[in-house]
């Protein structure tokens, strides 16, 4: 009888921290999203190096909820000192009684996610984009940080909805900020503005970088003429390695000191970029865009994800960040095709319109958009290096952008 | 109103009247509007600059270069006049493939000298069938 009475409380024990008894209905709804998610990443592959682990972690994290918990300590009370019990503990004593700390590990992610907490994810994701990315395009062509700059009010536009919805000036900064399109920047800007709403906001961002494709066409196409998206732009001039060299030195000198809460993106995007250009770190180049910038997006992706709780997701405001998000990135893409359609008319019908709407950032997507938007018109057109020059300029502009508004609202 | 000042709006944002809203929000999109735009345009300008230093920096030592090689090639042209050689195009390379690399070069290079081909050999094996698949995924249009 003894031993059936164990093995019952055994099993009993085991149910009671199984995930049967502690997860709620909002967990099961979370872990079928998250699933859905990792069909999108693997099955679609939408954006799937950031939203597998992004999922993935989504579902860690309901499926238990402490590999996230923080550590904690617990007082235990001691009749004495040298009681065994407190053998290897830090002994306290409050009053006239004396504890031992019995300390509680946080869970996995916990740790992992101290460098989105801290802001040292994102601007190590930048070091690696920096090193991936090629200025040349918009060192030849200069006017390109005006179409990057008016893809950015889409942002700022969208503060204004998010207010007007009775969201605080700091959420609503971090719910505009999705219109960059740029993942990195959105991560940073919110772990700083508004950390709660982290998981909803990264996956809205990088949902919406998945369906630049599906997005982004039907603005472009309603917002320009056959004869402008037919418009065949003159070929760059070829950029010199000095002018490569020189540009992120005086990139970063430049935003430092006009706006510091924007150097730690800057910072390590012109970074990554001077070890590319320079020629002469060419091992470090490679780390940065490879072996670091491979194991800060796994940590990223997770932690971001393991954000996203049942309690902190299935929220009203989730949806109402789902709603904004698309807002912001399709008033970043208009705003960018309307500012084309300005330089078209300037320049005598030497630009076209099109490649304004890569300044929202997506780097390449939103470019290779433009590219094709514009074959459609003309089989012959290609606008792939016209519109990377607005692209880089929205990774510089949004990050711009953000600065801004951790500066105004932060 | 000092940049600063505006974070008021957090404090007060969920007390505010619909109009307060509104103009609150306002001067965030003035001042997002104005210092994007301001710090881009200065960007701007400080490329164009530089990029003009630079290109006359590097066209004067062109035209140095330039001058030196004539006069080298005066020195050469009263001893004897040379004929330009054939480009030494390796066996199995047809004559289009050729005229088409010529071509090539002509275009990039057009305007800044005389470009001349010495030689036209293949590349064969120097890049893997990793490398060229990853050059071919980020050069294919979308």
């Amino acid at each position: 009888m003894e031993i059936l009475t164990g093995f019952l409380n055994a099993i009993m024990g085991i149910y009671k921290s199984s995930g049967l008894s502690t997860l709620g209905w909002q967990n099961y709804v979370m872990i079928a999203i998250s699933c859905a998610l990792l069909y999108l990443a693997i099955k679609k592959q939408y954006e799937p190096l950031l939203l597998l682990p992004i999922a993935f972690g989504m579902l860690l994290v309901n499926l238990y909820p402490g590999i996230m918990a923080a550590p904690d300590i617990t007082l235990v009370q001691i009749a004495t000192k040298d009681d065994p019990a407190a053998v290897g503990h830090v002994v306290r004593t409050i009053g006239d009684t004396i504890y031992y700390e019995d300390p509680h590990y946080g869970g996995l992610l916990y740790y992992l996610y101290q460098g989105v907490k801290l802001g040292i994810y994102p601007p190590l994701i930048f070091l690696g984009i920096g090193c991936m990315t090629d200025f040349g395009p918009l060192i030849a062509n200069p006017k390109s940080l005006i179409l990057g700059a008016a893809a950015q009010i889409g942002i700022f536009v969208t503060f204004t909805g998010a207010i007007f919805l009775g969201f605080t000036a700091s959420e609503a900064g971090a719910i505009g900020i999705i219109g960059g399109a740029d993942g990195p920047t959105a991560i940073y800007v919110t772990t700083k503005l508004a950390p709660h709403l982290l998981g909803s906001i990264a996956i809205a961002a990088y949902s919406y970088m998945a369906l630049v494709p599906i997005i982004q066409p039907p603005i472009m196409k309603a917002l320009t003429t056959k004869k402008e998206r037919a418009v065949v732009m003159e070929q760059l001039r070829p950029v010199s390695k000095l002018e490569k060299i020189l540009f992120p030195i005086i990139v970063v000198i430049l935003i430092a000191i006009f706006l510091p809460d924007a150097a730690p993106l800057v910072g390590m995007l012109m970074l990554g970029n001077l070890f590319k250009e320079s020629g002469v770190v060419d091992r470090i180049a490679k780390a940065a865009q490879n072996e670091l910038m491979n194991i800060i997006t796994i940590f990223l992706g997770v932690t971001v994800g393991a954000t996203a709780s049942g309690t902190n997701f299935l929220k009203l405001d989730t949806l109402k960040i789902i709603a904004l998000g698309l807002i912001a990135f399709c008033m970043g893409t208009a705003f960018g095709i309307l500012f084309g359609k300005i330089m078209y008319k300037l320049t005598g019908g030497k630009i076209n319109p099109l490649i304004g709407s890569a300044g929202v950032s997506a780097v390449p997507m939103a470019a290779r958009v433009s590219q094709k938007v514009g074959q459609q018109e003309n089989p012959g057109n290609f606008l792939l290096m016209h519109a990377m020059g607005p692209n880089v300029a929205g990774v510089i502009g949004s990050a711009v952008a953000a600065g801004v508004l951790l500066n105004v609202v932060g | 109103m000092s940049i600063h000042g505006i974070s008021a709006i957090q404090a007060a944002a969920e007390s505010m009247t619909m109009g307060e809203r509104g103009i609150e929000s306002a001067k965030v999109i003035l001042t997002g509007f104005v210092v994007v735009f301001s710090v881009l345009f200065l960007l701007i300008g400080i490329i164009k600059l530089y990029s003009a230093i630079v290109s006359k920096l590097q066209s004067g030592g062109e035209s140095r270069k330039k001058k030196d090689a004539a006069q080298k090639k005066k020195v050469v042209s009263v001893s004897r006049t040379v004929a330009a050689p054939e480009p030494q195009a390796e066996d199995g390379i047809p004559e289009e493939v050729v005229a088409v690399i010529a071509a090539a070069v002509m275009s990039l290079y057009a305007g800044a000298s005389k470009p001349r081909i010495k030689s036209i050999k293949k590349a064969g094996g120097s890049r893997s069938a990793w490398a060229n698949a990853g050059v071919i995924d980020n050069t294919r249009p979308f």
